[in-house]
This record gives C-alpha cells, sequence and structure tokens, in this order.
C-alpha cells in the first residue's frame, strides 16, 4: 500500500468518502482499501443490508465512522441524503440485468439522480465513475494491436445485444455530459475482468459451457484480468490523486496470462474438464451465421451471438495499463502469479464446498 | 397503417415493441415515460420518432390509433380511461386494473365510445394454448369442461426481478393489493375465467408464506396460494401458485364431459386424454403407446415449425399472436381475442383471492 501523503492527495483523511454499491464485490473491497488509507469517515450506500456483515466487522475493527446508508438511487430524496458533504463519491453501484431497459433504468437514471444531487454539493471535489473496458469498440484495432484510453466507444450495443455494457456507456455519456453543463470533477475508471477470491465463474473471454461443453475461444489471446485488491486499489487512487479530472483510465493488471496459460492452470489446480479448442475464425463464422440466421427469423433465436460481440471479445489485441501506472501511480501490488494462485485455491474450495 | 404509442418505457415495453416492429403495416409513432431518460433510450433503440414525457401530450401531437399501456399496474386504469376518452384504443399489461371495478369502468367506457380494449394475457396465446382452443371448438371435449385445473408457478431463484422485489421493501410490485400475487396470477387466473360459464364464481381461497420465504426472513409476501372455484352451472376449477414446487409448472389440465385435455405450457405439450378403454391388460399396454405417440407427435410438431422460423419463445409468440389478433379486431372489425367477460371474470376471480388471504 502507498505510504499516505496529505500533499499528494485531493482530499485529507477526515473528509467524507461516499461508496455507492458499497456491498457489491468491488464495492466492498474499495470501502476495505480507503480504511487501510486511513481515511476516517465512508458513507456506504447499499440497497438492501444483504453481504453487509463482513464490511460490518471490518469497519467496527477500524477506528472510522463508517455508515452505512440503506437507500436507493432512483430516489432523489435517497441521493440527497446520500451526497450530504461529502468529498469523493466513488460510483460503483450499477444495473446488472438481462434487459435493456433495466440496466438503464439502473446505471444511468440512477446516475443522473445522484449526478444532480452531487452537483449541488459544495464540499465535492470529484466524482468517480466506475466503467467497464467492454464499452470500447476494438473493430478499428487491427489484429494484435493495442487497446487504450485513446480507442473509441461503440455505439452499437443493440446489436451486440449486450444490455449491461449499453448501460455502462450511457452512464459514461451521463458524466462527461454533467461535466461539460456543470463544470464536474470526475474520473472515469474503466475495469477489465475483475477476479479473485468470492468468484466461481471462469469469463467469457476465455471460454463457454453454455452449449453442454466447454468451448475454449481465448486461445492464445491475451485476457484482460485485474485482481481485486489491485483494481480497487486503483479505483481508490483515482478518487485521491491530483491533476487527474476529466481522464480515463483502463484498469488492466501486468503479466496478464494468455487463455490457454489461464486455463492449463485451472486444469492443473481446480478441476481437469475437457475443453475444445475453437479457432477465432471459426468462431466469428459460427456468430455470422447465428446473427444472421436470428435477423432471418425474427428473433426467434435471441442475437446473442453476433460479430461484434465476437470481435469485442474474442479477437486476439493487447491492452495497456500505462496511463494509470503513470497519473494514478498505481502498481498492481499482488503478482499475476500470486493472484492466480489465491483465485484458484478459492475456487478449489468453493468446488469441495459446493 | 396501424399508428400505435406505448407508456411506460420498462422492460415490458421492450417486448412489446419486438412484436409490434414484427407485425406488418404497423408504426410505433411516439413513446411515453414520466421519466424522460427512459423515454429517450427506448426512442432510440427503436428508431421511434417521437419520444414524450407527457400522456396528453403523446396522444395530441402522434395520434396514435392504438395505445400499450406498459407501466406499473396501480397506473393501469387513470392511463387506459385518458387514452380512451381521446379515442384510443388500448392494449393494457397484465393486471388489467388493480381493482374489478376499475376493469368494468374501462370496458363501459370502451364500449360506450366504440373503441376497443385489451388486457396483457398473452399466456393465453402460446403454441400449445392455439392448439388446444382449436381442438377445443372443433367439439373435442364433448362441452364445456366439467372441471378445470390451472397451475401457474413462480421461481424465485434466478429471476433478476424477483431478487430486486426481495431486495427492495419499497418495490412497486409490494404495494400492490394483491402484492406479488397481483402481477403474476392474473395468466392462470385468465385461463380458468375463459372457460366458466357463470358471472358470479363462488371462490375459497387461501394463502400463506413459504417456509423458504420466512427462512430469509420474509413474512410480509404470500406466494402460496390454493383456490376453489365453482361457477352458478357447477363448472369448477382449482387454481394453484407456488414459488416452491420444482420444477416450476404452467400448466393447464380440462376435464371435459367426453375426453380431456392437458397443456403444459413449459415445454408447449398438448396432450389428449381420451376416454377409449381397453379390455383386460390391454389397458397397460396400448395407452402408454398412444401417449408415446403423442409425445412424439408434439416434438414433430414444435419442431416444424422452428424450421419455419415460427416458433419464437412461448410467451414472445403469445405477446404476437395477441397483438395482431387486437389489431384485426380494430381494423377488420373481427371478435377480440380475449371477450370482455373474460377479462372481467379473471378480476372479480383475483379481488376475491386478494380479499380471502388477507383475512
Amino acid at each position: 500500500m502507498e505510504s499516505m501523503s496529505q500533499n499528494d492527495y485531493i482530499i485529507k483523511q477526515e473528509d467524507i468518502i461516499l461508496i455507492t454499491g458499497a456491498n457489491g464485490y468491488v464495492g466492498s473491497k474499495v470501502v476495505i482499501t480507503l480504511l487501510e488509507y486511513g481515511f476516517t469517515k465512508l458513507r456506504c450506500l447499499v440497497r438492501t443490508d444483504k453481504n453487509i456483515g463482513n464490511l460490518h466487522q471490518i469497519a467496527s475493527n477500524s477506528k472510522a465512522q463508517v455508515e452505512f446508508f440503506l437507500g436507493n438511487l432512483l430516489s432523489r430524496e435517497d441521493c440527497e441524503h446520500a451526497v450530504k458533504n461529502v468529498s469523493v463519491i466513488y460510483h460503483l453501484a450499477a444495473g446488472v440485468e438481462k434487459s435493456f431497459a433495466g440496466c438503464f433504468l439502473n446505471s444511468v437514471v440512477t446516475t443522473r439522480n445522484l449526478l444532480d444531487a452531487a452537483i449541488k454539493q459544495p464540499t465535492l471535489k470529484r466524482f468517480v465513475n466506475i466503467s467497464s473496458i467492454a464499452v470500447y469498440t476494438n473493430e478499428k484495432i487491427p489484429r494484435g494491436g493495442i487497446l487504450d484510453e485513446s480507442c473509441p466507444v461503440d455505439t452499437k450495443f443493440v446489436e451486440r445485444g449486450e444490455a449491461y455494457t449499453f448501460g455502462k456507456a450511457k452512464q459514461d455519456e451521463l458524466v462527461l455530459e454533467y461535466a461539460y453543463k456543470n463544470n464536474l470533477s470526475y474520473v472515469i475508471v474503466r475495469l477489465s475482468v475483475v477476479f479473485g477470491p468470492g468468484k466461481v465463474k471462469i469469463s467469457d473471454r476465455i471460454g463457454t459451457d453454455t452449449f453442454g461443453m466447454f468451448l475454449h475461444l481465448g486461445l492464445g489471446n491475451t485476457i484482460p484480468l485485474t485482481y481485486i485488491d489491485n483494481c480497487a486499489e486503483a479505483i481508490v487512487l483515482a478518487g485521491l490523486r491530483q491533476n487527474i479530472d476529466g481522464h480515463v483510465f483502463n484498469i488492466i493488471d501486468d503479466n496478464l496470462p494468455t487463455s490457454r496459460q489461464f486455463l492449463s492452470q485451472y486444469k492443473k489446480q481446480v478441476k481437469n474438464i475437457t475443453s475444445i479448442p475453437v479457432p477465432y475464425w471459426l468462431w466469428y463464422l459460427f456468430n455470422y451465421l447465428w446473427e444472421n440466421y436470428s435477423k432471418w427469423s425474427e428473433g426467434q433465436l435471441p442475437p446473442v451471438y453476433n460479430r461484434r460481440s465476437c470481435e469485442a471479445y474474442w479477437k486476439r489485441i493487447r491492452y495497456s495499463n500505462k496511463k494509470a501506472k503513470e497519473l494514478l501511480g498505481w502498481q498492481p501490488r499482488v503478482s499475476m502469479n500470486d493472484a492466480l494462485e489465491f483465485f484458484f485455491q478459492y475456487m478449489k474450495s468453493a468446488k469441495e464446498n459446493k | 397503417m396501424t399508428k400505435v404509442g406505448i407508456i411506460g418505457c420498462g422492460k415490458m415495453a421492450d417486448q412489446h415493441a419486438i412484436q409490434i416492429q414484427r407485425i406488418h403495416d404497423t408504426l410505433i409513432v411516439g413513446v411515453c415515460d414520466n421519466e424522460p431518460l427512459m423515454a429517450r433510450q427506448m426512442a432510440e433503440r427503436f428508431n421511434v420518432e417521437k419520444h414524450f414525457s407527457n400522456v396528453q401530450e403523446m396522444l395530441d401531437t402522434v395520434k396514435p390509433d392504438v395505445v400499450h399501456i406498459t407501466t406499473p399496474p396501480p397506473s393501469h386504469y387513470p392511463l387506459a380511461k385518458t387514452c380512451l376518452e381521446a379515442g384510443r384504443h388500448v392494449y393494457v399489461e397484465k393486471p388489467f386494473t388493480l381493482y374489478g371495478f376499475e376493469a368494468e369502468k374501462l370496458i363501459a367506457l370502451a364500449t360506450q365510445r366504440g373503441l376497443k380494449i385489451t388486457a396483457g394475457h398473452n399466456a393465453q396465446f402460446t403454441h400449445a394454448m392455439v392448439r388446444m382452443r382449436e381442438l377445443i371448438n372443433n367439439g373435442y371435449l364433448g362441452g364445456n369442461p366439467i372441471h378445470i385445473e390451472s397451475h401457474y408457478c413462480y421461481d424465485f431463484g434466478d429471476a433478476s426481478y424477483a431478487r430486486a422485489l426481495l431486495g427492495n421493501s419499497n418495490h412497486w410490485v409490494r404495494q400492490l393489493p394483491g402484492s406479488l400475487l397481483q402481477n403474476i396470477i392474473s395468466h392462470g387466473v385468465s385461463k380458468i375465467a375463459e372457460f366458466l360459464t357463470g358471472d358470479n364464481p363462488m371462490v375459497i381461497a387461501y394463502g400463506f408464506t413459504s417456509t423458504f420465504l420466512k427462512s430469509i426472513g420474509e413474512n410480509n409476501i404470500i406466494d402460496e396460494v390454493r383456490v376453489i372455484i365453482r361457477d352458478e352451472n357447477n363448472t369448477t376449477a382449482y387454481f394453484t401458485f407456488s414459488s416452491q414446487i420444482k420444477p416450476v409448472p404452467h400448466q393447464l389440465r380440462l376435464y371435459g364431459p367426453k375426453n380431456s385435455i392437458i397443456v403444459d405450457d413449459d415445454h408447449e405439450i398438448l396432450i389428449k386424454v381420451n376416454d377409449k378403454e381397453y379390455k383386460s391388460y390391454l389397458r397397460y399396454f396400448i395407452p402408454p403407446f398412444q401417449y408415446a405417440k403423442q409425445y412424439i407427435g408434439n416434438f414433430s410438431g414444435n419442431f416444424k415449425k422452428f424450421l419455419k422460423r415460427d416458433f419464437h419463445l412461448p410467451n414472445d409468440a403469445g405477446l404476437k399472436t395477441l397483438i395482431t389478433s387486437f389489431y384485426d379486431s380494430i381494423t377488420n372489425n373481427t371478435p377480440l381475442p380475449l371477450s370482455y367477460r373474460e377479462i372481467l371474470l379473471t378480476s372479480k376471480i383475483m379481488d376475491e383471492i386478494f380479499k380471502q388471504i388477507k383475512k
């Protein structure tokens, strides 16, 4: 962990920090990291009291005042209460639903309510908006090219059939609109695939078992991963560092494994599954056929497989974390080797206990 | 060209828009939501020219022929009334209204104005239900059903809707007079109402909170309901709603004076139960073979429809059939897909169920 220096950060340790979605997988780690950094006044906005037992315990063991505010971002009144006197807002709450309307409601309308309340707060110094690297399009990136913060954001999420990413992209747009119209200080943090203990799913970028067998789709692709502890620290720094207002950061760890390496370690350490390697061209062809059948049949099969999402997730590209390292001063604390070890140990014990 | 407006731009509206856009000679001319962002996102995704946050403004500006109301149930009645008063035909999502008396008023208003109105009971028009109705119209049951059994159950396990409901004590579903039940059971009740011949059925309802919900600290939602119904002409019915039965059944059994029918809506299977007895041991050998043949027939029928790209998921298929029939009835003055009597009886039975289980 970095040593705390008051001069490096835009707020003081006793300033109030709001974390929305504080009981989520990433949100709870952000709270813990802020406590480790020595911040003493945290306000955790949670929609339900589910999963806050552990946080309660950690909070009670620290000297900090951790307030759990049970509220809903769809309520403007709750938003007004939540942002009162805050200096930094870490906005992690998001809509994770199957429908576009549901994701939009719980990502964009909620963010609008929060922003409307936030811009009235004279104490607010920064709004940290959490997004995803899935919002980019890599259509124009050649195979083997680099995806970084300068890449364009996709505009065709309906064609991609991705409600969650649609919500996230629209949420980012809204933050930019508020920054422009209301002079809001903001930072956008786009997370790669967050992994670590507490999660048991293998990323779809590696493969899928939808068809009753594990199709290995990633093969030699580099998988954009970020370990939960590293990711939480990057988010925390995005709310604290000076001179980074208006920047976007992609959060990806160092020494990324290829899909093949990841799966091989998984098989050795967790479970020896049978996987069928599927080359990119074949998967792309499958997506092309599915997409066209979906159109021809007027959605008899929904357009869940399509060329745009195939490119976004399985085209072989590389990822850069240079900007996050340079401007945030962030370094992944947990090495990739250790991170994978911790993750696989957790998965193994989770499977044994099932 | 049928011009359509949609009020309420949530999840349900998406399903309507997708099916409306599949119907020939139909155009969505405006969408409306009291949250302007919701209206805008829907208009953008479905290429709808105009979006509104005021209903009257939408009605006056784009002048739709039909309005679909896909808002939460408490607003169904006032919105449908506004649309009817503005001279528009109306499709109201289920539950039609919160109370039976509201349903009566809407239907009376539509009739008085020479307009048409229907309820979102799309589960009445799934592939298997459409086949069932064909059989009945051909006299297969041998008369009106003697007894009906409708199982319309629900799974809390994987639905995001349920998670939102259980996690949010202010969720709008909890505020409904019938809570969770009000938003779901109309599908199962309407399947019974279709075949009741009297106007004032007797209803005996018993409801309770499942052990599962109690175990997670939820004591206010009734998620287990058993109902007995008998109309003036002695047609009887059992209705079952459960959140705990696995696999979650959506089934209808019609027992006729001559033959019976089983509709399994989870697998789009329709089984004819013929009144034919075989002598001695043959009754144990021939009927199983005949049932097996029927199951294979269901497979081949479903698969043939799939190959002809005519086997969309049951609820989507039902929605398209219902909307198409409703538009036909407006344009060509054909009979309504759901009779007003069925809509009113469904509301009346639901009122009675909620009244009794609240006790």
